[in-house]
């Protein structure tokens, strides 16, 4: 709406199509950007204020309780922060469930968004309702795909919601070859369906949009890095998980519930898929390289719009894991090794299917934890999410507020946020004045 | 496929009255039952093997708390900003989802229970706790 002062104002009181409760505020006077502002405003959950005093066994559990949809990636953060604190190494095999069950995760977790969130943007569907009326096939595919992801977690993780299977040390308990087994099939069927996601929605339109992201993801030398691995960026960064505080900072906005994080020699950083992508490259299987290639996805790409194909390359890529390691598995001596707590400092990252989810504990001598810091995706990628706004409104103001409100919010699924998370947010404003 | 119902509790069970479907769902006896979170997009996997669905959801709307509404959506969507959800899907889009694909039982009803309090952490309120009691022991006796 424009008012009697020639400000145009452009609302979108609730964002849909993401996760958790969150707004976004845009003020125009003609052309010019008065205020732009993207804020989290679901309530804070203390997560980190209620650990305190817990025993270091008990944070994997408490803390997978902040996301119905990446429970794994808290679990996993947190048992990596744990058995680095501990000096903990456990068993090729363990780490290769553990693999596996986030793998699970990231099939669950994107082929959600994939198709059901992000899909309709491009086709100009409203929800994913509408998707399912003209284009069933697509949707009952997704389902299909979101429901192995859930099968594989039930399986490794004891259940699909809040797994409880996960332990610091390895597993309550293993999974059974003839049981892994039981997988294949539904794998093989993902894998294909997978492949073709990605010819899919590398067909659709794209805006003529770039940024110059400093991207920052986990780095393994041997695979592309998702349960571990050193932190690294476009920029040359590369450090140990344990380095995080003296490279990173949060710092609270009074727009929002969500702590803004930023590099501290440089500011605005940017993770997740196409981050992992570009820094993990040339750790791709093998058919989720090839899938990249035949649709010309490019190492370093800079669309965000083209998330999307990013993340359906993910899809093909965790299937194909999945069904390596199965290949490859052997049921592991013990389910879990034991982990005397001490008094020390634990660090862990590993990569929600958001980016890098980072924990760090203290541990007192008794094994309690003295204080923790749990640091989600969602809330470093807050300011990335803005300046993308920014520049992606500049040369747009002309377009009616209805279409532009439509743009912006598909500018901020692209990030697939988890306001949930980030809150340990969505609500959208234009403001016009001329 | 069976005639026999299947009833479906959906809510969060940490967020006071917000429980009052799962309760229902838990408290039923003699009848086949699940309860779900409320990101349910993949509902109709639940009645795959059912032809009678009975969804119990937390309501919001202008009537006193405790207070039961039914609707039937065999044909029609329910309201779905009586039915919202924080979360990425509610009820409602799972069951309109279901109906786009097909896949709707023949029977579906949808019951609301009008909610008051969800703060994280509070308990059911009486008269919540009092429609959930009732529910429970009418779907059991059916």
């Amino acid at each position: 709406m424009t008012d009697d002062n020639g400000l145009r104002e452009i609302n979108v009181d609730y964002l849909a199509r993401v996760e958790g409760e969150g707004a976004m505020y845009l003020k125009l006077d003609g052309d010019e950007i008065i205020d732009l502002e993207f804020s989290i405003f679901e309530p804070p959950r203390f997560y980190e204020a209620f650990l305190r005093g817990r025993r270091h066994a008990e944070a994997p559990d408490i803390t997978s309780r902040i996301c119905g949809i990446c429970p794994i990636a808290y679990q996993m953060s947190s048992i990596n922060a744990m058995e680095f604190a501990a000096g903990a190494k456990v068993h090729p095999q363990i780490r290769a469930l553990r693999r596996m069950l986030y793998c699970g995760e990231w099939v669950e977790s994107h082929a959600l968004h994939v198709y059901m969130l992000h899909a309709p943007d491009f086709l100009g569907y409203e929800s994913a309702i509408e998707l399912a009326e003209d284009l069933p096939e697509v949707v009952t595919n997704a389902l299909r795909l979101k429901k192995l992801g859930n099968t594989v977690m039930t399986l490794l993780g004891g259940r699909e919601i809040h797994p409880i299977n996960m332990r610091v040390g390895g597993f309550y308990r293993t999974p059974t070859r003839k049981e892994l087994d039981s997988l294949v099939e539904e794998l093989e069927w993902a894998l294909a369906t997978s492949e073709a996601t990605v010819r899919l929605v590398s067909g659709f339109d794209f805006p003529d949009f770039e940024m110059p992201y400093e991207f920052v993801a986990l780095r393994h030398p041997d695979e592309y890095a998702i349960t571990d691995g050193r932190i690294v960026s476009s920029e040359g960064l590369d450090i140990d998980v344990s380095e995080w505080p003296e490279h990173f900072e949060e710092t609270h906005v009074e727009r929002s519930n969500a702590l803004h994080a930023t590099l501290r020699e440089r500011g605005t950083y940017h993770v997740g898929p196409m981050a992992r992508f570009t820094l993990n490259h040339d750790n791709l299987t093998p058919r989720a390289e090839a899938v990249a290639d035949e649709v010309g996805l490019e190492c370093g790409e800079r669309n965000p719009f083209k998330s999307i194909i990013v993340r359906s390359v993910e899809l093909v890529l965790a299937c194909e894991e999945i069904l390596g390691l199965i290949s490859s598995y052997e049921r592991p001596p013990a389910p879990w090794i034991p982990v005397e707590p001490r008094s020390a400092v634990g660090h862990g990252a590993s990569e929600a299917p958001r980016g890098i989810l980072y924990h760090r504990y203290e541990i007192d001598d008794e094994g309690f934890i003295a204080d923790a810091r749990i640091v989600p995706p969602t809330s470093q990628n807050q300011r990335s999410i803005e300046e993308d706004l920014r520049q992606f409104v500049a040369p747009r103001t002309h377009i009616a507020d209805d279409e532009l409100k439509w743009q912006l919010e598909q500018a901020i699924r692209n990030y697939d946020p988890c306001i949930s998370c980030a809150t340990h947010f969505l609500d959208l404003t234009i403001d016009r004045v001329t | 496929m069976t005639m026999e119902r299947i009833v479906i509790g959906v809510g969060n069970r940490d967020r006071g009255d917000d429980a009052a479907g799962i309760a229902v769902a838990e408290r039923v006896t003699g009848t086949i039952s699940h309860v779900v979170p409320t990101g349910a997009m993949d509902l109709y996997e639940l009645w795959t093997a059912h032809d009678s669905v009975v969804i119990i959801d937390a309501m919001r709307s202008d009537a006193a708390v405790g207070t039961v509404r039914r609707f039937d959506v065999s044909a029609t969507p329910p309201p779905a900003e009586t039915f919202a959800s924080t979360h990425a899907c509610g009820p409602a889009a799972g069951i309109e989802i279901a109906r786009a694909l097909g896949r709707l039982p023949t029977s579906i009803e949808v019951i609301g229970i009008e909610v008051g309090d969800l703060a994280v952490g509070s308990a059911m309120s009486e008269p919540v706790e009092a429609a959930v009691d009732d529910l429970a022991a009418e779907l059991s006796d059916a």
